[in-house]
């Protein structure tokens, strides 16, 4: 009995909390992209005076919108392979980094994981704005990779402003999010396995992809859910770096809800992105949970 | 730790001190010493925020945002912040200075009578170059064909960049085409889509704000902005003792003008200190020194005598009759959401 | 892989980590305020950042949203990690782990809808509650992560030798999980002082905070200044970690 007491006092604030402040606002969100915009922007008639009445007049027209046009699937599959393309090259930069520093020596390793981390941990924005500076048409890169072109004959490029520069930058800011998984995988890897294939005669590309390889991949899964998803809904890096084609789903929402004053519209956009990306999550761990048994 | 923690939260804590007035305007759209000059005659602090679109404005309004004392929202955004019972009425006997302002610039179609709103400033929508470069390149500088058509573009490819605002670029692309700019024919808004796709490539970003800096560091040759803005790039360069100078000039198809008003929200916390504010801008003196250092077209009479000659007489700034200048109105929802979807297709190749 | 191959591309790994970091750092030294171009060495922007009243501002609200919402959220997420750990409740890890699993956007745009329906004015106290939610689900894995570690044994002597529940709690189970606690606190600190997006969306008047600052720089009129509040908030998360890992080594290993 005390121990049921214990178990809701202690469980029964955070719960509380998150009913309230993450539970409904999701209900409210869901509720809301099933509503009409108000006329001014919004949708509650407490700020405005709606012209349908203050009653809850419910509709299917922003879902209707969404697939009335091809434009918005365009868009989310565009995000979509800005994300795919983005998590692969997480996952090819951060695998050498993450073996290196479960093969080094136990003492340096936390100092090595450590640094992975830092950068992580400094400003979001100041991290997309060091790009901006190194992409910019006249710093050193942009100069001498035009140079360089230019010994050929070929035409300046631009980096800054384009989709090169969302990619590369959002591989940057998602990297670490894919070596910290990696890392505690290959970590526990017992090193006799690698030292029998040796004995064996397997040269060192072999027993990478025979061994080290399938043994890590629920890291490989856990990172790569790690960096897709988060990737999905970013907006601030298209922002900042794309160009005239730079847009992804998350300016679009964020345009819904800051410039075009469409709530509904903005709140269905993140229901199908929300569906989306748990359908495309749910089928991987599928896919991943088999692989992984089968393996094991 | 704990008290520690509690030393720290008491410091950290904001301070409401005093007087404050909370100012929300277009970023980089009034003078530092003006402000400093304000706070000192009314004894109180100057608080901003800043937006960079009309529909930032409306949008963070209709989010439910309070707190502010006064807007500086353009004509269509006037509008709409009337119609929806935004606004406090001003009281015309706290405002006196509203007598300097130029009858061509009061009792507009979007607040008959003044009964909301001053007028602060206005700028017109144009395009700004490196003078050099465009001389170099030989293109022209009077008409928006160097902005959309391929013919020039071709020359300035991946050096040009235009508004990220959907209003302005497509008043800018009707114009080109010989509509009007409030033109809502969605028949034209296509042929202007049309035009916009066809130029984009050449294009080197949607930009609403660090075109100044673009052009200023000489990144960017051309770009579709503010006179305002222009003329702080013309400034900036010069400062920076730059080999190129940065001209702007109003297209001969013509082009938005936008006429931005003080104007006091409802929930404003401190309408006295506002309308404080309004009639000290609404000065003769104090109004010029947001045209001398800002670039920005002044409807104010008694300003005139105190501003720059050499800004004075520039037509971008302070347009002759003949330049065609239009306001934009406001859009209802439905024509919004087909803007809407018309902005997502030019910007989602 | 071969040994070689492995350690230069581990190396140019971290040099595409740390590269962008050390430009912004150096070019907050830069005496050009267009900052295109290397000019000279000037403390000038660390002077204008100090006296840049909205920048300031800006600073005081962030710090004082990351206190209160990390204290908050520390209280919230060690019970939570707590019951994590101690009782089986079927819903309770979902709960807690949804808000770090969706993309951060939607947690904004739904608490804005939410804050506008329930007539609640944006600003310091939306950003707060809002940042509450997204640091309880953090506090709780790093306090669930420290309490696994714990020897279960040691409270339940307690409890034998008379001790009661709470007092069990309190002088047993506390002390040795503290450190985990006080990691997951620092931990909720810098994500609430570094957040971007949840607050881009319920933020109100007058109510900036430093990402707000940065980014508004960022889009608007780009100084050093810019380079030089990040290096300052770069120095600021170092001692942090360095703290951290002083008080609890496992807490900035990431697990």
């Amino acid at each position: 009995m005390t121990r049921n007491i214990g178990k809701w006092l202690i469980s029964g604030p955070p719960v509380f909390y998150l009913a309230v402040f993450f539970v409904i606002p999701t209900f409210i969100m869901v509720l809301a992209s099933f509503r009409h915009a108000g006329e001014f922007g919004g949708l509650a008639p407490i700020f405005l005076h709606d012209v349908r009445g203050a009653h809850l007049n419910l509709t299917l027209e922003s879902y209707r919108e969404y697939f009335s046009d091809f434009i918005y699937s365009r868009l989310f599959i565009k995000t979509l392979i800005y994300a795919l393309v983005t998590t692969f090259f997480c996952l090819v930069t951060a695998y050498p980094l993450a073996l290196l520093i479960a093969g080094s020596e136990k003492r340096h390793r936390d100092l090595l994981v450590l640094l992975v981390i830092l950068p992580f941990w400094s400003n979001f924005l100041i991290r997309i704005y060091a790009w901006m500076i190194i992409l910019g048409p006249q710093s050193a890169l942009s100069v001498g990779l035009n140079g360089f072109l230019g010994m050929f004959g070929i035409e300046p490029v631009g980096l800054l402003f384009t989709p090169f520069a969302v990619v590369l930058c959002l591989i940057y800011v998602q990297l670490p999010f894919m070596v910290l998984p990696l890392y505690a995988n290959l970590e526990k890897h017992d090193p006799a396995l690698l030292d029998a294939a040796q004995d064996l005669g397997a040269n060192s590309w072999q027993r990478f992809w025979r061994i080290t390889f399938p043994l890590s991949l629920p890291g490989v899964y856990a990172g790569i859910a790690l960096v897709f998803i988060p990737v999905l809904g970013i907006f601030a890096v298209p922002d900042i770096l794309g160009g005239t084609g730079g847009i992804m789903i998350g300016n679009l929402i964020k345009q819904e809800f800051l410039e075009a004053r469409d709530w509904p519209f903005g709140s269905a956009l993140s229901i199908i992105l929300t569906l989306g990306a748990l359908c495309i999550v749910g089928v991987a761990a599928m896919v991943a949970g088999r692989t992984v048994k089968n393996d094991a | 730790m704990g008290k520690l923690l509690f030393i720290l939260f008491f410091v950290a804590a904001p301070v409401f001190a005093g007087d404050e007035l909370h100012l929300y305007n277009w970023n980089n759209y009034i003078a530092p010493e003006t402000v400093d000059r304000f706070e000192a005659y009314c004894k109180c602090r100057v608080v901003q925020d800043y937006y960079s679109d009309n529909e930032e404005l409306l949008a963070k309004l209709a989010a439910g945002a309070k707190g502010y004392d006064i807007l500086v929202p353009t004509g269509n955004a006037l509008a709409s912040l009337i119609r929806q019972g935004a606004l406090l009425p001003l009281d015309r006997k706290l405002v006196p200075n509203l007598k300097n302002i130029n009858p061509a610039y009061l009792d507009t179609a979007f607040d008959p009578g003044n009964r909301y709103s001053a007028p602060y400033a206005y700028t017109t929508t144009l395009i700004g170059y490196n003078v050099e470069k465009m001389k170099q390149l030989g293109l022209p500088t009077d008409t928006w064909a160097v902005i959309f058509d391929p013919k020039y573009l071709a020359r300035v490819k991946g050096r040009v960049t235009v508004l990220d605002s959907q209003r302005e670029l497509m008043a800018a692309a009707l114009k080109y085409l010989g509509y009007s700019a409030n033109d809502t024919d969605e028949a034209h808004w296509y042929s202007a889509e049309k035009l916009i796709l066809r130029a984009k490539p050449y294009w080197a970003a949607f930009n609403a704000s660090s075109y100044i800096k673009e052009l200023t560091v000489g990144n960017i040759w051309l770009v579709h902005g503010y006179s305002n803005d222009m003329f702080q790039a013309r400034m900036d360069a010069r400062a920076a003792k730059r080999k190129f100078t940065i001209g702007f000039s109003l297209p001969k198809e013509g082009a938005v003008l936008a006429l931005d008003n003080m104007v006091i929200h409802k929930y404003a916390p401190r309408p006295d200190l506002a309308h404080k504010f309004i009639n000290f801008m609404l000065d003769g003196k104090n109004s010029s020194e947001l045209t001398n250092m800002l670039g920005s077209g002044n409807p104010n009479l008694a300003a005139l005598k105190y501003v720059d000659p050499e800004i004075a007489s520039n037509p971008a700034i302070f347009p002759g009759k003949e330049s065609k200048l239009e306001m934009l109105q406001d859009l209802d929802m439905e024509k919004r959401r087909v803007l809407n979807r018309l902005w997502i297709k030019i910007k989602i190749e | 892989m071969p040994k070689r191959l492995l350690a230069a591309s581990g190396i140019a790994a971290y040099l595409f980590l740390y590269l962008p970091l050390v430009i912004v750092v150096a070019y907050s030294f830069n005496d050009s305020r267009l900052n295109a171009e290397w000019v000279g060495f000037t403390w000038r922007w660390y002077k204008a950042l100090f006296e840049d009243d909205a920048m300031l501002k800006a600073a005081g609200n962030s710090l004082f949203i990351a206190l209160t919402a990390s204290f908050a959220a520390t209280v919230l997420g060690t019970m939570a990690g707590y019951a994590l750990h101690r009782y089986r409740l079927r819903l309770l890890p979902v709960l807690i782990m949804a808000p770090l699993a969706i993309p951060e956007i939607l947690v904004g745009v739904s608490l804005l809808i939410f804050f506008v329906a329930v007539n609640l004015t944006l600003g310091l106290l939306s950003i707060t509650l809002s940042h509450i939610a997204f640091c309880i689900g953090f506090v709780a894995i790093v306090v669930r992560s420290r309490l696994a570690g714990m020897d279960e044994s040691l409270p339940e002597a307690a409890r034998d030798l008379g001790a009661s529940p709470w007092q069990a709690f309190r002088l047993v189970t506390f002390p040795l999980i503290a450190p985990g606690i006080l990691a997951g606190a620092l931990l909720a600190f810098t994500l609430s002082i570094d957040d971007f997006v949840i607050t881009f969306f319920t933020a109100g008047v007058g109510a900036s905070t430093l990402p707000l600052q940065i980014y508004s720089m960022i889009k608007i009129a780009v100084t050093p200044e810019v380079n030089a509040v990040s290096t300052l908030l770069m120095l600021l998360t170092l001692f942090l970690i360095v703290i951290a890992s002083r008080i609890s080594p496992d807490s900035v290993r990431g697990k």
